[in-house]
């Protein structure tokens, strides 16, 4: 009976403690919504949050046939077919059975708490998954780190409505159901594991992480003689059943037998029939040396296959760093130490420790373990927002390490001493025992610390409204982004096309609901070039190009007045490099640099620099403004420097709207000019005669 | 050489007196001129000129062809290391050239070096090496015929596209592959399977744990402290201030790292988890206690130590941040 009470004890203890974490890492994300208010974030989710709004009011097969006609005008965009619905389904349906049970939510606060909910779910699976590798106590300690933890808040903050919020969670729970398959060789888990792979793939396309990972481990386990029939029964259900409801999806359709990197998925399947085989044989074949050469020599095949595989994969990967578009999103860049650090706090020191325990310790699932920390943390030191795969691993492998330090050291004495003289010389004291306890909580506490710390300060800002604060700690709100996208809705034709940098055509359409030229679905590289030599050219080219388009008003960022560095100017680099790529003839990197190679707006700058259309849009009536009595007039803040070219006069545009700390302005396109009068003297005909007609039935005709 | 002579001076006998003469002349001077300048082309793919092969194959007047020459200071006691870099580049570009299958007598290749032609330098007047100018075949050289180092640098593909734009001459570069990468390789996988194949009796060694936790262990710790950043973006090892002569090995801000530094973080983040393992294996360990009690006290040392350290090592990166712990 006293047992059954220490059991009861300890689930509700587990609950609780569960329950807490979730909670705690429900409310930290919430930093956000109460600072500013319950609003959809950055760029991505803008539009994740159209297409569920259009989900919700026409219906899921409108949705899979959607066609977006504002978006890359003139070529629209099938919107259905290439994105990945998972997100958008779960929001719709958590809608839906609220509205049901009569609970009236709007889909944006849906959207909004949608990545805090599912980090509580994130939580409850690691916590399983930390469970079987090691024990009850590490799950708890996994479920508190991945619940607060930086490099995983970074992604799902209130707000956040983007594929990696429920995504993790999906993959999670995904590799418990494989492991808990592993384990029992049972068809229900392997089952479960593949509807749990289905949600992964419908959700975000890392589910490719999975499909060469598991695949990856039964390798491995083979490699290492512990196959098993477990082992047989799980992957075989797992690839079989997986490979089939992964095709269901629109995007993915037949890449999973088709593209390299479901490949070794595939190789590793057929590899396992053969060992399966062969294993049957060997109960009924003698020749023992035979087969054990011939097993060899098909592993080492498969291996090399494997290897090419993997080296294919990281060239292409490494190839497409070179491409600019590519390189122009910070994402894309490999991680410094410090990103480490800063994401992961005391676990990146400690989680090494965990794979030790878990590589000395070893059986099939801690295989799995130690596969997932070792490609993860290859992954995320090559892309930096890769982070987030890494970061779950490194939770539940600090757990290890902590929890085994704190079975040794936190653990009754009084209890481990009922067997008698099992160790002759126990324990190494109260003192030492307490005094590690104490300091390891301490470092714990600091992570608890830090992480709060870090979520308020760098993962907490919309990006839609910024924040200033001022000496004595008050809060301005500059909420000019909203205030330009709102004027647009209001104030122009419903059908005009508004062309802006790639990385607002999710906000126009979201906020402005205008037709956009380009987007942050950077599928079309031709078109962005487009725009990319349009800002890019004089203003008489860039018209030309403006009026093959269609374009109605032009819409940019301007930093100079209050110092926002992520404005146009800063990116124009970027937009000149990616329309040099695609029009090598028109538009030169170099033209845009000084003679000594610096890229400076001031009078020295380059005069192709000082004439184009971005910077001159960037720039109209700034030379007339003084922002204070140290700078002469058209200082510009973000670049410190008095701009060059003050007299800007614009042809073929005119200032349409500029918000309110000129963060975003808005040119109107005219359109085509009347003839110009001719600039000569017009002939002047001096009448020989006066001369009347006296015909009136010519005027007659003239006036009918 | 002897059907040259022979055409020479059966060219002098014909033409002697006639008015065409010079202009005869000038074109078996111009021919003899692309002979030599080919036959030394075909010795090496960068020809090395000193002040009198520059003045009669580049300055003199008939010419039919482009000559892009790098001025450049390559003796070691001039100290110019980037010299030494933009020689590679140069004659990688040359050697695409020479042996592409477009390789005509329109363009050459050529190189003064500062101690053998300074008359040359002095000439043009020119004050900095490396310098890479291009005499056209016609006219005289412009301001575009001097090539911009400062802001395209000298890669061979640019200085191919260069070349390219100046005389319509198309060079794909063709670097010569690095075979020392997939050498090693191969040398290593054959040191591993020869000794695996003398201990092929033996192989106990390949189900020893502490090898695979060990290796993997290096592995992660390798990548947790930007050894792939470096690896891509190639930072140097440390930095020396030229003023003061003062070295910081720690880069001060977060966007970027030294090789040092990572070095440096790699050895706090190895401590901090050998001091968890010392800590689990001075609780769980047969030995005797007062072992077990110093391998305790080391291993919490190590965490606590080297934690705060790497804290505060992050702390001087990362400006603003408020938390440090035993050491600011």
């Amino acid at each position: 009976c006293c047992g059954l009470g220490m059991w009861r004890m300890s689930s509700l203890l587990s609950f609780s403690i569960l329950f807490l974490a979730c909670l705690a890492g429900f409310s930290s994300r919430l930093f956000a919504v109460i600072r500013f208010e319950s609003i959809i974030h950055e760029f991505d989710p803008w539009f994740n949050y159209r297409s569920t709004h259009h989900l919700t009011t026409n219906g899921f097969y409108e949705f899979l046939n959607w066609f977006d006609e504002r978006a890359w005008y003139p070529l629209g965009r099938i919107v259905g077919g290439t994105v990945y619905p998972g997100l958008m389904v779960t929001a719709g349906l958590i809608h839906y059975m609220l509205n049901l049970l009569h609970i009236t939510v709007h889909i944006r606060d849906v959207c909004v708490f949608l990545a805090p909910v599912f980090s509580g779910l994130t939580a409850i699976s690691t916590f399983l998954l930390t469970r079987e590798l090691w024990n009850q106590g590490a799950g708890l300690l996994a479920a508190c780190f991945i619940a607060i933890v930086p490099g995983y808040i970074s992604r799902s903050v209130a707000g956040s409505f983007d594929n990696e919020g429920i995504a993790i969670f999906a993959l999670q729970f995904t590799y418990y159901l494989w492991v808990k398959s592993v384990k029992t060789g049972s068809v229900f888990w392997a089952i479960g594991c593949c509807l749990s792979y289905f949600y992964m793939v419908s959700a975000w396309g890392g589910y490719v992480f999975i499909i060469n990972l598991i695949p990856l481990h039964v390798f491995v386990l083979m490699l290492m003689q512990r196959y098993s029939r477990r082992v047989y029964i799980a992957y075989s259900t797992f690839y079989i059943v997986g490979l089939v409801l992964s095709m269901q999806i629109p995007f993915v359709g037949f890449q999973p037998i088709r593209t390299s990197e479901h490949m070794a998925a595939a190789g590793v399947f057929a590899l396992l029939q053969a060992y399966a085989f062969l294993q049957y044989l060997k109960d009924r074949l003698t020749r023992q040396e035979f087969q054990t050469l011939f097993l060899l020599g098909v592993s080492l095949a498969a291996g090399v296959v494997f290897l090419t595989v993997i080296y294919l994969t990281y060239t292409g990967l490494y190839a497409k760093i070179h491409i600019p578009i590519i390189a122009s999103v910070s994402e894309h860049q490999p991680t410094t130490w410090v990103s480490f650090f800063f994401d992961l706090h005391i676990l990146v020191c400690t989680f090494p420790a965990g794979l030790w325990f878990c590589i000395k310790n070893v059986n099939d699932e801690r295989v799995f373990v130690a596969l997932y920390a070792i490609s993860a943390v290859y992954f995320a030191g090559v892309m930096v927002r890769l982070m987030l795969t890494l970061t779950p691993v490194v939770c539940m492998l600090s757990a290890v390490a902590f929890s085994s330090v704190f079975e040794h050291y936190m653990g009754d004495d009084t209890k481990r001493e009922k067997p008698p003289q099992e160790k002759a010389e126990e324990g190494l004291g109260p003192n030492v025992k307490s005094i590690v306890t104490m300091l390891m909580l301490m470092l714990l506490m600091m992570f608890a610390v830090h992480c709060t710390w870090v979520t308020s300060n760098a993962y907490s800002s919309p990006s839609v409204v910024l924040a200033s604060y001022n000496h004595d700690g008050t809060r301005n709100i500059l909420d000019d982004f909203r205030e330009a996208y709102y004027w647009l809705r209001q104030n122009t034709d419903e059908h005009a096309r508004v062309m802006s940098w790639w990385d607002y055509g999710y906000q126009i359409a979201g906020m402005a609901n205008r037709t956009t030229l380009v987007d942050n679905n950077t599928w079309n590289n031709s078109h962005i070039a487009l725009v990319g030599k349009a800002m890019s050219s004089n203003e008489s080219a860039a018209y030309e190009i403006m009026r093959s388009l269609d374009v109605d008003y032009v819409l940019i960022i301007f930093g100079g007045v209050i110092g926002y560095s992520g404005d146009d100017i800063n990116k124009f680099l970027w937009m000149v490099r990616i329309a040099e790529g695609e029009h090598p003839k028109d538009i030169r990197e170099s033209d845009y640099f000084t003679p000594q190679g610096e890229f400076r707006v001031d009078k020295a700058g380059s005069p192709t620099l000082l004439n184009c259309l971005m910077y001159k849009m960037s720039y109209y009536r700034f030379g007339e403004m003084q922002l204070d009595f140290r700078t002469p007039p058209g200082f510009d803040r973000t670049r410190n420097a008095e701009i060059g070219n003050k007299d800007i006069k614009f042809k073929h545009l005119e200032e349409a709207f500029t918000s309110e700390h000129w963060l975003v302005r808005i040119y109107k396109v005219k359109s085509l000019d009347n003839r110009e009068p001719l600039d000569h003297k017009l002939r002047s005909v001096v009448p020989r005669q006066k001369y009347t007609s006296k015909k009136v039935t010519g005027l007659l005709y003239v006036c009918t | 050489m002897f059907g040259k002579l022979f055409i020479s001076l059966f060219l002098l006998f014909i033409f002697h007196n006639d008015p065409a003469d010079t202009q005869k002349k000038k074109e078996t001077l111009m021919s003899e001129k692309v002979t030599q300048m080919m036959e030394w082309t075909s010795k090496r793919s960068v020809i090395r000129m000193n002040g009198d092969k520059f003045r009669r194959f580049v300055k003199a007047p008939p010419r039919n062809y482009s000559v892009v020459i790098m001025f450049t200071a390559l003796q070691p006691q001039r100290q110019c290391g980037v010299c030494k870099q933009a020689d590679e580049e140069f004659q990688v570009l040359a050697n695409s050239w020479r042996y592409s299958s477009a390789f005509t007598n329109k363009v050459f290749f050529a190189t003064v070096d500062f101690d053998e032609g300074s008359d040359v330098f002095q000439m043009l007047s020119m004050n900095s090496a490396p310098t890479f100018l291009h005499f056209p075949a016609k006219g005289k050289p412009r301001k575009t015929d001097t090539y911009e180092l400062q802001v395209r640098g000298f890669a061979a593909e640019q200085l191919a596209r260069w070349v390219a734009d100046r005389t319509d001459v198309q060079i794909r570069i063709i670097r010569p592959p690095n075979y020392a990468g997939p050498l090693l390789l191969g040398f290593l996988l054959a040191v591993i399977g020869g000794l695996a194949y003398l201990r092929r009796h033996n192989l106990e060694f390949l189900f020893n744990k502490n090898v695979w936790a060990f290796s993997a262990l290096c592995f992660v710790l390798i990548m947790t402290s930007g050894q792939m950043w470096n690896h891509i973006r190639g930072p140097p090892y440390a930095h020396k201030n030229p003023s003061t002569g003062q070295v910081s090995y720690i880069h001060g801000s977060s966007q970027a790292q030294f090789v040092a530094e990572t070095h440096i973080v790699l050895l706090f983040n190895a401590a901090v988890t050998m001091g968890m393992v010392l800590l689990c294996e001075a609780a769980t360990s047969d030995l005797d206690i007062g072992k077990r009690k110093i391998m305790c006290v080391a291993g919490i040392g190590l965490v606590m130590l080297f934690f705060s350290w790497l804290l505060s090592v992050f702390r001087a990166k990362y400006h603003g941040y408020p938390y440090s712990f035993l050491m600011s």
